[in-house]
């Protein structure tokens, strides 16, 4: 029971909204590509571009937000290469998706390299992290106030955001064109909607995403860059994106099960536990989440009942 | 009456140049844009591109020991290519092959440091145990993609890195050989690989990517199984619709995928490593599914763009110590070949009709 | 007077297939203008030059006498052009309203605003006299509310030139007399109607003027009233075509495939397919008519084993046929010609032999301890290509270059030549040209002297008329009545496809 009640206290909660953020902004972003119509497995390099740029322009602005915005501006072009390929080129998504992957892994190792002399990281004192907030009257609310009240910004930002999106693709124009393009493209042309640029479009709104996600991994959460630092949360986004079929309301919550899954096995690495073993939660959770939804939404083979017989019969009648 | 829809298909017929002389063209093309992108990085990064390429081609194949070396990285490459290949040509797509490696890898040296059996038989054995945990590792997304459809992109990458994890925490928590590093204990040289030459670690584990490739290759062209598998591919509806198993048949196909990619990593454990390491053999099974991409799913094709990939990696280790740029330009390099094939051999496709193409193709 | 849409020259070349060629033609101001040719005569394409859909290779259009260049149906939309296409162009998940305004949506502050949209589209359904509940979404409405949705989106956008491209082709007969009146309603209003159509009764029924395609070329344009069915005909082929029908055979084998009480429900688990009772006797070819939409696709995929019934039997050759699985229908004696070759029916990757061996790679000669004989199987593909007449250079062209005609004659060849006790064959001649419309009917009559029991759906009811001994009309998941082939009228036809039932209504 205590054991239980160390675990599961105020700070696993705080760590939790914390450990949510960046694969929620990233899967915020594959909403876009997603109701657009697009398979995008690249969300994974956007992301750690968006973390390693935004590093090197924390150091030249020396301003954090400086730095996110360079961050969000690499992994926009990363994501607007991805769309000339697959949409303009109709070039294979995976194909191009993973191919960009590995652009991401070897061009940051590469320049940390060429930049800095280091093999796989950058720790610096030069590096300007995104500063703590201070909001008071939560700060106020005892220990579990304390705990909300003073997050990074973007961590705030990343749930005001779902609501962003929410209105952005079910009540905007823009919105409303991504979706045609995405569902039924020959609509959207045969009314003069250009399907290929609401796929751009889309796909740099991802960008724009995967880049704050990317700006929060090295400046928020911790203030560094490390080779392959997004760790797979751009593939565990995808997979959100699969069973939520690009829905924000459902994204969030998929995001909090996986956000969840990562607060509790970096607490249970303090218990003792593997910490290889620990790190595989997250994963675990996800692909079993996937599996897990994917057999609930299986096309179902229907046997009439002796009521259904009934009521089409009566139907028909 | 229609008669030009008739006569013009088999006139232009005439005139194009065989569908895989035309492939290997665009491949060419899109080598070349890669080499000027590639070469345009090395000089942001402030080297000089051609010192670059010099280096990395002496590197590869300056004496017979550097091309010995670059066929030793090219080994495991071509049969994680042939994995990937398996699943490609049955329409599907198999991320996973280096999760399954790093199994397989295990696998191999467990049996081969745990057990003691006659020489010959400790290897064989030993292989089976790669080949028997590479299937067994893409066995539940295989099966929930043959059942209920769950895309196996995700599935096979996510399980990626739970493999990775697994083997570290096996090596180090569990196996570690007291007083070393992240590896465990030797297996016995009964379980090795037998060496080629004694200048270099090549082993035989080439002839067995060589032969899975070929045989892979005459599978798929010579007989109804592997005609079944390649119609699955090509369009899995036709495919159903003509009574071939679809659903079994990707279960089978992701599995046999599974296994080679499992037996590439006990090939590198018993040939090259002889112990499991952490990050023992890393990237080389995504190399290997770009190396079954850039050949468009053939295995023949399989064979030389995995040497050329081992070339280059064989290259980068004295590109690194003479030049400043680090390894990893060469995965710079390899992503910019597979988008510019993705998009050449894709505007040549635009000419035709792009229904019932495979799924995968670019 | 100027024309109101005038094409001068128009030609359009797609690879080597010229789809239109130095088309001209001209529509007068409130005239309701047919355009007519067979399938595959380049009308559908025209029209989306006219609308800005594809860009000429050459030639002109004129609107008022003025010339324009349609760089995209955004264009043609400016100019008072509306296109209700063939294919309807709705997006399910929205609703009635959304669409409608799609792409020129009601704003307030920023947002689509629903309610005005919802109101603007009510208050336009009542000015036209077209039903419809703005609210509703799309994937819940009958086809002919969909067709309604697509008339009030381009009336919405101020069209006063209205395209309709085959409209009549998904209802029923009494519908489409409905839309008649509707188009009517558009030409006493002043506006101009294009209107393309294959069905010559309906053309020489609703429209003022006719222009003839063939072959992407205009045979010409006359006033409707100088036209009978025959002079109409010879324009359309260039040839007197035969439409008379084939011998028939008095029945006489025993059930081949029996259906007793068959249920499906369709993608979206509604009930498609409501107690079929169905009966194939060897040596018959059973018809099946009616409106796109009414069970016919469920019920070929249940026959062919791609979908598992909800309820109720099937016998295949005596056995009752367990699960859902072409396998085991291939293996208890189907063979199948599916509705669409390009999706189900080629690999159109593989060469002409390739497809030939499907259904064939395990058995003897062509494949031998499960290695394939190429070279028996190579020599079949020639033979097949002589005997259905395909025309390609040899047997490793690849199926994607071919015709449809003959890409379907790929189809035919590898399953008539299995010699199976049934035969399925769903749209046997869609997007197919006459000539080898002919010989694949040839073919079918071949097989059913043969001994085969033969199930053929088809949307074309002259076709089904022409060649089936017994003809059943099915609405709504249900077989609405039986008709006489001989003896049918098409008001008979339609009053059943329609939902309407008979006194004598027996099924089988």
């Amino acid at each position: 029971m205590e054991v239980l009640e160390t675990i599961f206290n105020v700070s696993l909660i705080s760590a939790t909204l914390r450990t949510t953020a960046p694969i929620l902004l990233v899967a915020l972003g594959g909403t876009f590509t997603t109701k657009a119509g697009i398979f995008n497995i690249g969300l994974e390099g956007q992301m750690l571009i968006g973390a390693f740029f935004a590093v090197l322009g924390s150091i030249w602005t020396q301003s954090a937000w400086g730095g996110v915005a360079i961050g969000v501006l690499a992994a926009m072009c990363v994501a607007l290469t991805f769309s000339i390929f697959v949409v303009t080129l109709r070039a294979n998504e995976v194909v191009v998706g993973l191919a960009l992957n590995i652009l991401a892994g070897g061009l940051t190792i590469t320049l940390t390299k060429a930049i800095f002399g280091t093999r796989g990281s950058i720790v610096s004192g030069d590096i300007v992290g995104l500063p703590r907030m201070h909001i008071p009257i939560v700060e106020d609310l005892g220990s579990l106030g304390k705990a909300l009240g003073s997050f990074t910004p973007l961590i705030y930002l990343a749930f005001i955001f779902v609501f962003v999106v929410w209105v952005i693709i079910y009540r905007t124009r823009l919105g409303l064109h991504i979706r045609v393009a995405g569902e039924k493209p020959a609509a959207a042309e045969s009314l003069g909607i250009p399907t290929g640029l609401m796929q751009h479009i889309a796909s740099l709104l991802c960008g724009l995403f995967a880049g704050l996600a990317g700006a929060h991994l090295s400046l928020g959460y911790i203030t560094m860059f490390a080779e392959n630092m997004s760790s797979g949360r751009g593939f565990m986004a995808v997979a959100v994106l699969i069973f939520s079929i690009g829905d924000p309301v459902k994204v969030l919550f998929g995001c909090l099960l996986f956000g969840f899954a990562d607060a509790l096995s970096l607490r249970l690495q303090t218990f003792g536990l593997s910490s290889y073993l620990v790190l595989t939660v997250p994963y675990l959770v996800t692909l079993g989440a996937l599996f897990l939804l994917t057999y609930r939404q299986r096309p179902k083979t229907l046997r009439e009942t002796a009521e259904s017989l009934q009521l089409i019969r009566r139907e028909k009648a | 009456m229609s008669t030009e829809a008739d006569t013009t298909p088999t006139a232009r017929a005439g005139r194009q140049l065989p569908a895989w002389l035309e492939g290997l063209l665009g491949q060419m093309v899109a080598l070349v844009i890669a080499i000027i992108g590639g070469g345009i990085i090395v000089m942001l990064v402030g080297e000089d591109p051609i010192l670059v390429f010099t280096t990395l081609l002496r590197g590869a194949f300056g004496s017979s020991e550097r091309i010995a070396g670059s066929l030793l990285q090219a080994t495991p490459i071509i049969i994680a290519g042939v994995a990937a290949c398996i699943a490609l040509r049955g329409g599907l797509f198999n991320i996973g092959v280096e999760g399954q490696l790093y199994m397989g890898g295990f696998a191999a040296a467990f049996v081969g440091f745990q057990f003691a059996l006659p020489a010959g038989l400790h290897m064989v054995v030993a292989l089976a145990a790669a080949v028997v945990a590479g299937g067994l590792w893409i066995l539940i997304p295989a099966f929930f993609r043959a059942r209920f459809g769950t895309n196996e992109v995700v599935s096979t990458i996510l399980s990626n890195y739970v493999a990775i994890l697994l083997t570290s925490y096996l090596t180090i928590d569990v196996f570690k050989r007291p007083g070393g590093w992240s590896e465990t204990a030797p297996i016995a040289t009964t379980a090795y690989l037998p060496q080629l030459f004694d200048f270099s670690r090549l082993n035989f584990g080439l002839f067995i990517g060589l032969a899975l490739a070929v045989g892979f290759h005459l599978f798929l062209t010579r007989t109804s199984t592997g005609y079944e598998m390649n119609t699955m591919g090509s369009n899995m509806k036709f495919a159903e619709y003509g009574g071939i198993p679809v659903r079994r048949n990707i279960l089978i196909v992701l599995l046999c995928s599974g296994a080679v990619g499992g037996l590439a990593g006990g090939v590198e454990t018993l040939g090259v490593h002889h112990r499991f390491m952490e990050g023992f053999a890393p990237g080389f099974g995504f190399d290997g599914v770009i190396a079954a991409l850039l050949a468009n799913g053939s295995p023949i094709g399989v064979i030389f763009t995995a040497i050329f990939f081992g070339a280059l990696r064989a290259g980068s280790l004295l590109m690194e110590v003479e030049t400043n740029a680090s390894r990893e330009v060469i995965t710079v390099f390899q992503a910019f070949i597979i988008l510019c094939v993705s998009a050449q051999v894709l505007l040549r496709r635009r000419r035709d009709s792009n229904q019932g193409e495979r799924r995968w193709r670019f | 007077m100027a024309f109101a849409v005038e094409m001068i020259g128009v030609s359009k070349n797609f690879g080597p297939v010229a789809a239109n060629r130095d088309v001209s033609f001209g529509v007068r101001h409130g005239e309701i203008h047919a355009l007519v040719g067979e399938n595959g005569a380049g009308k559908t394409t025209l029209m989306n030059i006219l609308f800005g859909l594809m860009q000429p290779d050459s030639g002109e259009i004129q609107i008022d006498g003025k010339p324009v260049v349609m760089e995209s149906p955004r264009t043609s939309i400016g100019l008072g052009l509306g296109m209700v296409h063939q294919h309807f162009k709705l997006v399910p998940s929205l609703t009635v309203a959304e669409n409608i305004f799609l792409g020129m949506e009601i704003t307030k502050a920023g947002l689509v605003d629903h309610k005005a949209q919802s109101a603007k589209a009510r208050a336009l359904s009542e000015e036209f006299g077209l039903q419809i509940d703005p609210d509703r979404k799309i994937h819940e409405l009958s086809v002919g509310a969909e067709q309604r949705v697509e008339i009030l989106k381009v009336l919405a956008r101020g069209a006063n030139v209205v395209i309709l491209d085959e409209p009549t082709a998904v209802l029923t007969p009494q519908e489409s007399r409905d839309l008649f009146r509707i188009i009517r309603r558009f030409a006493d209003a002043g506006m101009t109607v294009i209107f393309i159509s294959h069905h010559l009764s309906e053309v020489l029924e609703v429209s003022d003027t006719v222009t003839v395609l063939r072959d992407g070329a205009v045979v010409g344009t006359r006033p409707t009233k100088e036209l009978d069915e025959d002079s109409l005909v010879n324009m359309m082929v260039g040839r007197e075509v035969n439409f008379d029908r084939r011998d028939r055979k008095p029945i006489s084998g025993h059930a081949i495939l029996e259906l007793r009480d068959v249920f499906a429900r369709d993608d979206r688990g509604l009930p498609a397919l409501r107690g079929i009772d169905l009966e194939v006797r060897s040596g018959e070819i059973v018809g099946i008519v009616g409106v796109d939409g009414n069970g016919q696709t469920e019920l070929s995929e249940v026959v062919s084993g791609l979908r598992a019934p909800s309820h109720g039997e099937i016998f295949l050759n005596g056995q009752a046929v367990e699960g859902s699985d072409p396998r085991h229908m291939r293996a208890a004696g189907l063979a199948h010609v599916p509705a669409n070759r390009l999706v189900r029916g080629v690999n159109a990757t593989a060469n002409i032999s390739a497809n030939i061996l499907m259904g064939r790679q395990r058995s003897e000669p062509w494949a031998k301890n499960g290695l394939i004989r190429w070279s028996a199987v190579r020599d079949l593909a020639r033979e097949l290509m002589q005997r259905f007449d395909i025309r390609a250079r040899d047997e490793n062209v690849t199926v994607k270059t071919l015709s449809g005609g003959n890409m379907q004659k790929v189809v035919v060849a590898r399953e008539f030549s299995q010699h199976m006790p049934l035969i399925l064959i769903d749209q046997p001649t869609r997007g197919v040209d006459i000539g080898a419309m002919e010989g694949i009917h040839d073919e079918i009559i071949q097989r059913r002297d043969a001994g085969a029991a033969i199930l053929l759906i088809s949307v074309q009811i002259d076709e089904i008329l022409a060649l089936a001994d017994r003809v059943f009309v099915m609405f709504a998941g249900s077989i609405a009545g039986a008709v006489d082939p001989e003896n049918t009228t098409e008001e008979e036809i339609g009053y059943l496809m329609a939902g309407g039932s008979r006194s004598s209504d027996q099924a089988a």
